[in-house]
């Protein structure tokens, strides 16, 4: 029954827009939803919390709220850089939270249509969670790796972090 | 009967406002009359009360309500004309049908009106009224309830989202346990009695003590009016900034009067924001009396469960704290409660054998000090059995011998507080699982608060509470770690020194510091922190000495900031529960520090030092 109702709703999706921001991350280009965006704004100067993993890079002042702020290379195992005049974070509504993710540069807000996601292949380079990504766009010119932020704090990952 | 329309929403909710207060109101006055049974003034408070709340339930056609209150009101009468006396028998029944009112009145309130089984506490008052025929409460069966029930009020968003803890039911709703258990009104006849029915199963619900609701808040009109004037000066300094800074940006004024007037304007404004900050937090206090008003009925009842005799003292109701911890401290203040009674206070023939008086006093006081409020729970029953309490300790396998043998008195005191601790050998309905001390530490810890515990044993104990007056807002000590920013509750700094290094010695693994007679442990919060060092090393630092009842630390920091009032931001969930991290705060240059939680550096403190 599962089988018969794949062909029909790959049909129904055809049409539908998806808007998504891009942003880049080393070499490669990534893409969220843009609906879980809330703002995206330059690196200010951001407070260390001692005894959190890695990635977390503190906490900063977002007009009078105190958000946590991810890096996402960090995350990712990808080499460490300097922050530059390019350096954006996107403040995206995670897990019912405010979270600021770091990134390299904010690129555009691209619209596609849902049936140009492909599933991510099997095997991705340079140690991203297959968890949290969503898929691939691969349009002529450029690939794209849609990432679900959701389900980027795995649930052993949060546990094991509440109760450091 | 009328149908509630919502026209009626309004006058609705004026009556349930009414009511919950008068129903408040209602449980003090009666356990003050069964010790005052011939006040008249009293008495006719409470009658008017009743009066009330039955002239506006037939308005609005509740027909169950009034049926119970115009039987409790008949009752009340006869009492009033001096027919009846005040016996404890007669109280109970009394306060059962209050239970039932305010279960009645929750009903409403939640806009779930259901069928109550109310023959039985009419029947218990109907023999009070001999004159009243009997026949009447047969009649006065609930068909009219059946349709009452169709009618839906929208239910409040917001209430009803306490969680209440299983443990509670017992206390705060003590109707069930009584209907079982009190002997037959003195007048009843052998039917009566047959007729009385067992408990409806509903009333288990501890709803009919939550009535109060806390999503509105009255206010009086001159804090309203001053908080208007407030913010009227600061519309007008507001004014003379924007002009300032147009006078600025147009290049006019010469600097040193553009210095002088945002000087003044910075203190005028620091004046206002700081009085507004007060008028707010006035009006977001509330007296402790709120909570403390229950206690009365739960202490009555409990002790005519346990066979005890208590007097409950009251001191300091009229002392104001903060909303957020009022609806706070209600549960670990009943834990206390019980505690004490089932614990701390002996019967009446024990305490007669000891040598003290047959009835026990329990004292619920308190009081301000400076920006703390204290709350102290003290008995005079036979003290913490610290022998006992280790033992026991030892049997459940929460401590071992060894550790035993090593307790200072405080510590022993503490063990009570372990969850899963008991005495008892055996759970009862008010006692016995081990929870309750753990909630009162777990909610007092939650409140940036403090318990202290002082016992003599056969003298009674105290249980002290320290809790600050806000949870928004707190005096706070900024500290530089390396160059990092950290603020310390002053709530818990005793003191802070500036010391020479080469006077730490090194015990173990630990450094510790002699201060005067004390040998204080010491906590780099560089280390801890995994801050950085930036600067060479320097032979003089900062010592601040934090306490939390009678542990002491030392936190080594390199600068002390200085004193401000901060505003505390939550970190969030994601950020919860990083050991040493209370919360976060913004300074002045909109920078985020972190708060430090002295309670958790002292608990888990041992894997400070070097």
């Amino acid at each position: 029954m599962s089988n018969a109702l794949v062909p029909v709703k790959a049909d129904e999706l055809h049409g539908e827009l998806i808007q998504l921001v891009s942003f880049n991350l080393d070499k490669e280009e990534y893409g969220v939803e843009v609906l879980k965006v809330r703002e995206i704004i330059r690196m200010p100067i951001v407070t260390r919390v001692p005894n959190t993993p890695h990635y977390v890079e503190g906490v900063i002042n977002l007009r009078g709220k105190v958000i946590p702020i991810i890096s996402m290379r960090k995350k990712f195992g990808l080499m460490d850089a300097e922050s530059d005049k390019q350096t954006r974070i996107i403040v995206m509504e995670v897990d019912g939270e405010l979270k600021g993710f770091i990134v390299d540069a904010v690129s555009e807000v691209i619209r596609i249509s849902s049936s140009e996601i492909q599933p991510s292949p099997a095997v991705v380079a340079s140690g991203i969670d297959q968890e949290c990504i969503a898929g691939v766009i691969n349009q002529a010119e450029r690939l794209l790796v849609l990432l679900d932020l959701e389900k980027m704090f795995s649930r052993d990952e949060k546990n094991a972090f509440g109760s450091l | 009967m009328p149908p509630i329309d919502c026209e009626d929403q309004e006058l609705l909710e004026g009556f349930l406002a009414e009511t919950t207060e008068l129903l408040e109101k209602l449980d003090d006055d009666l356990v003050a009359l069964e010790k005052s049974s011939d006040d008249a003034e009293l008495l006719n408070r409470i009658f008017r009360s009743i009066h009330t709340v039955k002239g506006a339930s037939s308005f609005l056609g509740f027909d169950l309500l009034v049926k119970v209150t115009h039987k409790t009101e008949d009752v009340l009468n006869r009492l009033r004309k001096g027919e009846l006396h005040v016996t404890p028998e007669f109280m109970d029944i009394i306060l059962e049908a209050t239970d039932l009112v305010k279960l009645l009145v929750s009903d409403i309130k939640a806009g779930d009106i259901q069928e109550r089984e109310i023959d039985g506490t009419i029947a218990k008052l109907l023999p009070l009224l001999s004159e009243a025929p009997p026949a009447q409460t047969a009649e006065g069966s609930s068909s009219p309830s059946a349709e009452v029930a169709k009618v839906v009020i929208p239910a409040s968003a917001t209430e009803n989202d306490q969680v209440v803890l299983p443990v509670e039911a017992a206390a705060s709703e003590p109707s069930p346990n009584q209907e079982v258990v009190p002997a037959p009104p003195p007048k009843a006849s052998g039917d009566m009695v047959s007729k009385k029915v067992p408990p409806p199963p509903k009333p288990a619900e501890p709803k009919g003590e939550d009535l109060s609701d806390n999503t509105t808040v009255r206010v009086d009109v001159k804090r309203l009016d001053d908080l208007m004037n407030q913010v009227g000066e600061l519309v007008l300094e507001r004014n003379r900034m924007i002009q300032i800074n147009q006078d600025l940006q147009q290049g006019e004024p010469d600097r040193l009067d553009f210095n002088e007037e945002f000087g003044k304007l910075t203190k005028r404004m620091s004046f206002v924001t700081s009085e507004l900050q007060m008028q707010v937090l006035k009006m977001r206090m509330l007296p402790v009396d709120k909570v403390f008003k229950k206690f009365p009925r739960i202490v009555r009842s409990m002790a005519r469960d346990l066979g005890k005799e208590v007097d409950l003292q009251i001191f300091g109701e009229e002392t104001e704290l903060d909303r957020s911890v009022v609806d706070e401290i209600g549960d670990p203040l009943i834990h206390l409660i019980r505690n004490a009674m089932d614990h701390g206070l002996e019967t009446p023939d024990v305490r007669t054998a000891a040598g003290k008086p047959r009835c026990g006093t329990l004292v619920l006081s308190a009081v301000h000090e400076g920006n703390q409020i204290i709350i102290s729970i003290k008995d005079d029953g036979n003290g913490i059995d610290t022998d006992r309490v280790g033992r026991k300790a030892v049997e459940k396998g929460l401590v071992t011998e060894e550790q035993l043998a090593a307790m200072s008195q405080r510590e022993l005191f503490d063990l009570i507080f372990l969850p899963g601790f008991s005495t008892k050998d055996k759970a009862s309905d008010l006692s016995g699982r081990g929870v309750g001390m753990d909630v009162v530490k777990t909610n007092i810890k939650k409140l940036n608060g403090l318990i202290e515990i002082k016992s003599e044993k056969g003298q009674g104990s105290e249980f002290i509470l320290r809790l600050p007056l806000t949870l928004a807002i707190i005096q706070s000590l900024l500290v530089d770690v390396e160059g990092e920013v950290y603020s310390i509750p002053l709530s818990s700094v005793l003191e802070s020194l500036r010391v020479d290094q080469r006077q730490f010695h090194l015990i173990g693994n630990r450094e510790i510091l002699k201060l005067r007679d004390m040998v204080l442990p010491l906590i780099r919060l560089e280390s801890i922190f995994g801050v950085k060092r930036r600067n060479e090393q320097d032979n003089f630092c900062y010592v601040v000495v934090v306490g939390t009842a009678e542990k002491r630390m030392g936190l080594v920091v390199s600068r002390l900031v200085g004193q401000q009032e901060v505003a505390i931001k939550s970190l969030g969930k994601y950020l919860a529960n990083i050991p040493g991290i209370a919360g976060s705060t913004i300074l002045g240059d909109g920078r985020v520090a972190l708060i430090i939680d002295p309670v958790g550096l002292v608990d888990g403190g041992d894997t400070g030092g070097r």
